[in-house]
């Protein structure tokens, strides 16, 4: 089985090959190029018919007990979740390398650029594959390089500040990853990943870092890694790279979106073992998730640029998804970053002819909407009030007396449910939003929505689930290891419910042209949230003014110290 | 041959080389090839020396390592009449500071206090070329060579105290960094990027010697100096506009987590010198790449120079590698040498590691600031641009490759009798099991 190594190696060869020929070959040596991408790619659904028959499959090329004394253990360990990665990662670096041999033909760097997408593939492909937390940490670093690199136009400066942002913003997600495998080798003696779960389950440790402050070794480990996953896949507030990075070429972003981005969403489902074992931690990853859905999701709204609306929107999905983490659904989570990974290639790669369009015809988006009825009609909204209301109730009354199913005590099924129910109602409000006429249509439009979110939810992302953690023991040990309290659980649920049917209710106003009772002071506070929300929370300007804070520190050390002997 | 004759034999071809160099340094093309000639042949004498009873007290793979840094140092030099001191005293100073790492107490320390005295007439000699830390340069290498002569009239521990002085003014530990930055700043040609590497190496086979001497209270300090030193030197680099003093003290930074790392653990390990080269080898190409800057256009504030990578591609490419191998980054040596450091089983855990983290985190900033200020942008129309020579691009491609070569297979690289490892594939039922 050791022939499987060959496949993440594959990209390398295009990356070299186009780099190499490039300059000669032109045109076809790019073309020619992508053939070892495809072949990663078909070598990936090997691989993944083959892990999914025979079981995981681990090849080192060192001895296990010595891979901390190299800097690069390298060894590949093919498992469900590294294959399924490589397969979506594969598939999308080929589609962006297709793509890209149209889009940057008469670009100056076209070889320079194509081989980087082609290395980056390589990088994300042995990342995802890799049988111990020190390679993974090897290519975690060469990745955050690497979009320093993509995310970079030599002469625009706005660019070359974003770029900066980036990478250094990356490192100190490196430097906290970094700390977490310093930690979890000094206190478990390995960096192997089954050894460190192994030991890390049998061996609890506590710290004491501060006198009266005690934390579990497990809790520490998983925190500092968890800030390196907070880096990567743009988590509050250090997500401000993201938009930072948004004047690189359009197909970069698409693989940024779909590919590079999710690696934190890989590291904690790779780390899922260790993260079990910390209740802190996975309560941290919750509310840092939620914290970035809410935020990343709001600030999308007040976005006026199609790309940084696609940023934040982004970033509140990978808050969505970490948030998953969070709650112990990690199965759910490698779903919905699948999902969304290929939803965002797609709409980045149309975004540019869609902007490319608007500047042709001026006359596009085309008119036609303005004709349609503003007025939400009775027939839609009562459609989608009744099916985004019913349906939970109709899943509580199937799951409580059918099912049986022990609601009260299972937080892992009602946060399953309530995810269908929150993506349905979201999907149905966006219908409404988009189509404001009164038909039938739209009524089994929205319909066919519901069925289609309640299938996926309920039959692929079940499937999914088993799929990757075969033994639903495992999988009801992460649930009930990132349990919430009680109080807090039935809050933020009801809070959850009543936030969707207020939408409810105030888009049926806001469409009869109905105003609602709103405070003097509510109002006040959604002209002081939109500002706020307008500015990205100035974490932009805070950030800037820690740079200038450090750089002034800096500068008055070095005056002062520069007529001394010292 | 004599057992002392094939020990000295590395620095006696130097030493003769660099005065017999004299004889021609009114050709500089002859004396430039007569250099790499005798820089070649001190290394061959040192490979020679591979598998001798003595290698291990040598400090084998680091004195290997002199003469390819002064080799790699002088290939890249266009050979012009202001280079030609500056190459006989490479030669002389690999003489002398191989002929420092063979000899024991006073031979060693006498040459060591020699090449303290030829830094400070260099120093002096160069001083038109002023920088700031010129003058305490000068005084803290004077005050080296008193260290040395009262550590020759004592006995330990006041000699090891003063030896270990004089280790903290080579292999840089704040507050007796002076004359490290001094050389580096000051010195002409490729003088600076071969004491980067040079210096380190002597003190550290210095600090080696005398550690077990050392009173327990200078042990408790060394230390919290280390981790001063590196939360200092970060803050400096940080600060500086001028190539060569950001370099010097980025590696007042790297080097004092050296120290503090051999101060908790008590010893030094294939990883230790793996670090002290890498970072070392890494400054000697920097400061090579940007020595074929000054070789160009003068020592330029980095404020004057920008947008390289458009007009010098190839010294772009390889002056980025080299700053990525600088700052710490995978799959390079000094990233080799760094984890090797903290993954050490006897490094305790404390509240030292996460200033070692952070300065090697501050790294990412001011390399990559010089990085982007020096290749990006948009390039000055009123210079004459030239990309790097053969010779030039030789010298940083192979600084390069050894820097991954340290990088990917470290304990190859510093350790005898390493053997290939065979694959090991496992399929099925493992401990951790999807």
């Amino acid at each position: 089985m050791s022939y499987l190594i060959v496949v993440p190696l594959l990209p390398l060869l295009a990356a070299l090959f186009v780099w190499v020929t490039g300059p000669r070959l032109r045109d076809r040596g790019a073309r020619l190029g992508v053939l070892p991408v495809v072949a990663a790619f078909a070598g990936a659904v090997v691989t993944l018919v083959l892990v999914s028959s025979q079981g995981p499959i681990s090849v080192r090329l060192y001895e296990p007990g010595a891979a901390a004394n190299l800097a690069l253990p390298i060894g590949f360990y093919f498992d469900r979740l590294s294959a399924v990665m490589m397969t979506l990662i594969a598939l999308v670096g080929t589609i962006i390398y297709l793509y890209s041999t149209g889009y940057m033909y008469q670009d100056r760097g076209y070889h320079r650029y194509l081989g980087l997408i082609a290395f980056t593939t390589f990088v994300l492909l042995c990342m995802v594959s890799s049988a111990n937390l020190m390679m993974l940490f090897v290519f975690w670093q060469i990745l955050s390089w690497l979009l320093f690199l993509l995310a970079h136009n030599h002469t625009h400066t706005a660019t070359l500040e974003g770029a900066y942002k980036t990478f250094t913003l990356l490192r100190v997600g490196d430097a906290a990853f970094l700390a977490g495998i310093v930690l979890a080798h000094t206190l478990y003696g390995t960096i192997e990943f089954q050894e460190l779960f192994v030991r890390a389950a049998a061996t609890p440790v506590v710290l004491s870092p501060l006198p009266g402050l005690e934390i579990s070794g497990a809790t520490a480990v998983t925190l500092l890694i968890f800030v390196g996953a907070m880096s990567k896949s743009a988590q509050f507030p250090i997500h401000i790279w993201l938009p930072s990075s948004l004047y690189a070429p359009t197909p970069v972003h698409a693989l940024l979106h779909a590919g590079i981005i999710n690696a934190g969403g890989f590291l904690l489902n790779r780390l899922a073992p260790l993260y079990g074992l910390s209740s802190t931690t996975l309560h941290v990853v919750f509310v840092v998730g939620m914290l970035t859905a809410v935020l990343g999701a709001s600030m999308m709204l007040v976005q006026n640029d199609i790309k940084k609306t696609l940023g934040f929107s982004t970033i509140g999905q990978m808050g969505y998804m970490i948030m998953e983490c969070g709650l112990g659904a990690f199965a759910l989570a490698v779903f919905h970053l699948i999902a969304h990974g290929l939803f965002k290639a797609t709409v980045f790669l149309n975004c540019g002819n869609v902007i490319h369009q608007v500047r042709q015809e001026p006359a596009s988006p085309h008119a036609r909407h303005a004709v349609e009825e503003h007025e939400l009609p009775r027939l839609t909204w009562a459609t989608g009030f009744l099916t985004t209301l019913l349906l939970p109730l109709v899943i509580l009354l199937v799951t409580h007396g059918v099912l049986r199913i022990p609601l009260l005590e299972s937080q892992g099924t009602v946060i399953f449910l309530f995810f269908i129910w929150i993506t349905s109602s979201q999907a149905i409000l966006t219908l409404t939003r988009l189509r404001a006429v009164a038909s039938w249509k739209v009524s089994v439009a929205m319909l066919l929505t519901l069925l289609f979110v309640v299938f996926t939810y309920l039959f692929a992302a079940e499937a999914f689930t088993h799929f990757l953690y075969p033994d639903p023991r495992e999988v009801a040990f992460y649930f009930q290891a990132a349990a919430l309290p009680g109080r807090l659980f039935d809050g933020l649920v009801i809070g959850t419910t009543l936030l969707t049917v207020l939408g409810w209710v105030y888009l049926y106003a806001q469409a009869h042209g109905r105003t609602m009772p709103i405070p003097a002071w509510v109002q006040a506070l959604r002209v002081r949230l939109y500002m706020l929300l307008m500015n990205r929370l100035y974490i932009d300007g805070l950030h800037a003014r820690l740079g200038q804070w450090i750089m002034r520190a800096a500068h008055s050390l070095d005056k002062r110290s520069s007529g001394r002997l010292w | 041959m004599a057992e002392w004759m094939v020990l000295w034999l590395p620095a006696a071809i130097s030493v003769a080389g660099a005065v017999s160099g004299f004889a021609i340094r009114s050709r500089p093309t002859a004396l430039k090839i007569w250099v790499l000639l005798v820089s070649l042949a001190s290394l061959s004498a040192l490979a020679a020396l591979a598998g001798h009873p003595m290698r291990p007290a040598l400090q084998w793979p680091l004195a290997a390592l002199l003469p390819i840094a002064a080799f790699l140092s002088l290939l890249g030099q266009p050979p012009h009449e202001d280079n030609r001191a500056a190459w006989i005293m490479t030669l002389l100073l690999l003489g002398v500071g191989l002929g420092a790492m063979v000899g024991h107490g006073g031979m060693g320390l006498t040459l060591l206090a020699l090449l303290l005295i030829l830094l400070v007439a260099l120093l002096y000699r160069y001083r038109a070329l002023s920088v700031s830390h010129l003058w305490q340069g000068i005084g803290m290498y004077g005050v080296g060579v008193i260290c040395l002569a009262t550590a020759l009239a004592t006995v330990p521990p006041v000699s090891a105290v003063a030896v270990l002085a004089v280790c903290a003014m080579l292999l840089p530990l704040a507050p007796l960094h002076a004359g490290y930055v001094a050389a580096l700043a000051g010195l002409p040609g490729n003088l600076p990027a071969f004491l980067s590497l040079l210096l380190p190496v002597l003190g550290f086979h210095g600090l080696l010697a005398v550690l077990p001497h050392l009173p327990d209270t200078v042990r408790d300090v060394l230390p919290v100096l280390g981790l001063a030193g590196a939360s200092y030197g970060a803050l400096k680099a940080l600060a500086q506009s001028r190539v060569r003093a950001l370099l010097a003290y980025a590696n007042l930074s790297f080097f004092s987590i050296l120290w503090w790392h051999v101060a908790v653990v008590q010893a030094a390990s294939p990883q230790t010198t793996l670090y002290l080269s890498a970072v070392g080898l890494a400054t000697n190409g920097l400061l090579l790449a940007w020595y074929a800057i000054r070789a160009r256009y003068g020592d330029m504030d980095l404020r004057a120079i920008r947008g390289l990578a458009h007009v010098m591609p190839r010294f772009a490419v390889l002056f980025m590698l080299l700053a990525l191998a600088a700052m710490g980054l995978p799959p390079f040596g000094v990233f080799a040498g760094f984890m090797g450091l903290l993954l050490a089983p006897a490094l305790p855990l404390s509240g030292g590691l996460f200033v070692v983290v952070v300065a090697w985190l501050a790294a990412s900033w001011y390399l990559l600031d010089l990085l982007q200020r020096l290749l990006f942008g948009r390039h000055r129309t009123d210079l004459r641009y030239e990309d790097l020579h053969r010779t030039e691009f030789a010298a940083l491609l192979a600084l390069v490759l050894i820097l991954l070569v340290m990088g990917v297979a470290p304990t190859r690289v510093f350790e005898s009798g390493g053997h290939a490892l065979p694959a090991h594939v496992a399929t099925g039922d493992i401990l951790w099991n999807r």
